[in-house]
């Protein structure tokens, strides 16, 4: 073990890492929010039966979000919920809602269709929006937790504070999503490592692919203390995709981290997902590494095609360009305008 | 600024962003004599600064307020949670009360669309700020056809929002989706509001979507041109910055900066409500 920094503070145990998949939920920006309910029934039974401990569900950009600006999904949330409810017997349901999209009325019917655990999210600066639904989650006797999106876009003293902020309202998990696939696994260690000084309740992360790290990033999550980690199957999710659920079982137990999922059950959802849920995996295509160095939320991948075949434009342009602009998730009314810009300045 | 007899007596409470700018925006006004700005922490920003232009502050609150009233017109910049029990407070004493928190208690105004009828009420609610930027533009719109649908995503900087605007967005989205009903008469409304941590922080933004069946779009271009016209009397930083009328769908979005004043550019949203509080509060005799 020489070289391998202990994940916790009992050697003699194998560290707990527990593995939350959102593939019902952050897969949707792959398919436009298209899955239908034998979908959805299909990944949350293979999920379930391989112990996977929580199965997150809903539109791509969570509960209140479906909407022409971030696309309509197929299923309304009620519809998506109860059918992932039905589906699972051990493992837990999660949802995922950003006050500004989604409501505490959101947050109501969730948790009466059946969610055991609720995400609040904010933008990295923005903690202090969760006070209010966070309280409301824990009213509602549901597992409160509290992530920061594009967490690249702040500093990791920062992201200490605003994850401080959210135990402060009530969160009794934190953590940060690498929402755009920015970060180097250095990033990752550094940003842990400071939330995990300074709060005293699980840390969570959230990796996605388009620098090819995400797997490399979730490792040195739990090795700088993250106990939660986001992983979908196949990787299914926007753009690059995130942390490949199956390729993450294997590597913990390569680390000698605790699970508590078996890689057979593991690798067969994963094949239903790849068979039921996607017509291709995602893949690191060239888009995506330019949305991941630009800093870009990786679910303005497919507006951000159509919008440049219609107006004519490099779609890598365009992401480099809503990359200066700074742009967060909710903000694809600005796609159209940067693009016009473009063309514009390109004239 | 010396008031003459004119003018009426008005009373600030909460002194958060939108009150400080507020005690601004009065304080220039030739119609209006600020008379107290009543908040609820002697140390905060707002009174500090309300002080040090010369005007009375308390950190009484509305106690404060009814004690030294009676007042023309009172602002309540406070918190949604709070508004209806300030109502239920001063509505005895006959004042004004102009509601810049997200509540549905008060008569809806937005000027330019029907702040005509504001003289004649006494409890004027003024929405949210996306909605005193979208609502002019969607009720020009629906002037000329029947939308089916109507989306409004609102994005504001970070620094544009204070502590009562975050925890009002669920009272914020509820309050602006019930005015875009009552102005345009479209049962489905959504109502989304982003905060953007970008820096340099960028101007205040709504994105409006309208669904609907037949329209002409010359006349709904025409329309959206004069109550932009309209709105920029009182706010000069409103801007229409994209206009697409396609069948079935018009898209449209503004944005406003915020000009003159103390106020940084990106709190266009500020600028928006507070000047239209205080264009009402003028026209309330």
């Amino acid at each position: 073990m020489k070289g391998t920094p202990p994940v916790n503070t009992h050697p003699h145990e194998r560290p707990r890492i527990l593995l939350h998949d959102p593939t019902l939920r952050d897969g949707h920006h792959a398919v436009g929010h298209q899955l239908d309910a034998d979908q959805l029934r299909a990944y949350a039974t293979a999920a379930n039966a391989a112990a996977v401990p929580v199965v997150e569900v809903g539109h791509g950009n969570g509960l209140g979000a479906s909407s022409l600006q971030i696309g309509r999904s197929k299923l309304d949330d009620a519809m998506m919920l109860t059918t992932v409810r039905e589906a699972l017997t051990s493992s837990r349901m999660g949802v995922f809602m950003a006050p500004g999209w989604g409501t505490s009325d959101d947050l109501e019917a969730a948790v009466h269709h059946g969610a055991d655990i609720v995400r609040i999210a904010a933008h990295c600066t923005e903690a202090d929006v969760t006070e209010r639904h966070l309280g409301v989650v824990r009213d509602l006797g549901a597992e409160a937790q509290g992530v920061l999106l594009m967490s690249h876009m702040t500093d990791p003293g920062e992201l200490a504070e605003q994850c401080a902020l959210m135990v402060k309202f009530g969160a009794q998990a934190v953590g940060i999503m690498d929402s755009a696939g920015h970060y180097l696994p250095s990033d990752v260690t550094e940003r842990v490592h400071a939330i995990a000084d300074a709060v005293d309740v699980t840390v969570i992360f959230h990796g996605h692919n388009n620098l090819g790290l995400a797997v490399a990033n979730s490792l040195a999550a739990v090795d700088a203390g993250a106990t939660v980690i986001d992983a979908t199957a196949r990787g299914f999710g926007a753009g690059a995709g995130n942390t490949q659920l199956e390729v993450l079982v294997a590597v913990l137990e390569r680390r000698g981290a605790e699970t508590g999922i078996g890689l057979r059950e593991v690798l067969a959802a994963a094949d239903i997902a790849a068979d039921r849920l996607m017509k291709t995996p995602p893949s690191i295509d060239s888009i995506a590494v330019a949305s991941g160095l630009a800093g870009v939320f990786s679910g303005f991948k497919r507006p951000v095609l159509q919008t440049a075949r219609a107006e004519g434009v490099d779609p890598i342009d365009l992401f480099l360009a809503l990359g200066e602009r700074q742009v967060v998730a909710g903000q694809e009314d600005l796609i159209g305008v940067v693009a016009r810009q473009l063309k514009a300045s390109t004239r | 600024m010396a008031a003459d007899e004119q003018s009426l007596r008005v009373a600030v409470l909460g002194a958060g962003l939108i009150g400080v700018d507020l005690t601004d925006k009065i304080h220039q006004s030739q119609k209006l004599e600020l008379a107290l700005v009543a908040g609820r922490d002697r140390d905060s920003l707002g009174l500090r600064r309300a002080a040090e232009m010369g005007h009375s502050t308390t950190a009484g609150g509305i106690r404060a307020v009814l004690d030294t009233g009676p007042f023309d017109v009172v602002f309540d910049a406070t918190n949604a949670d709070s508004h209806a029990e300030h109502w239920a407070a001063l509505r005895p004493t006959g004042t004004t009360l102009i509601d810049l928190t997200p509540t549905e208690l008060g008569t809806v105004i937005v000027p330019g669309v029907n702040s005509h009828r504001s003289a004649a009420h006494r409890h004027v609610n003024l929405v949210s700020c996306g909605g005193q930027a979208a609502i002019p533009i969607l009720y020009a719109i629906s002037e000329h056809c029947t939308p089916t649908y109507i989306e409004v995503v609102s994005t504001g900087a970070s620094a544009s929002a204070g502590r009562a605007t975050r925890l009002n967005l669920d009272q914020y989205i509820a309050t602006t989706s019930a005015a875009i009903r009552t102005f345009t008469g479209t049962r489905d409304v959504k109502v989304m509001v982003n905060l953007s941590p970008a820096r340099p922080a960028p101007p205040f933004r709504v994105a409006m979507t309208v669904l609907a069946g037949s329209f002409r779009a010359a006349p709904i271009r025409t329309s959206i041109a004069a109550a932009a016209q309209a709105v920029r009397a009182y706010t000069p930083g409103f801007k229409v910055t994209s206009l697409a009328v396609d069948p079935g769908r018009i898209s449209a979005a503004v944005e406003v900066t915020a000009c003159g004043g103390r106020l940084p550019p990106h709190a266009g949203s500020v600028d928006i409500i507070n000047a239209a509080a205080v264009l009402l509060a003028e026209q309330s005799r």
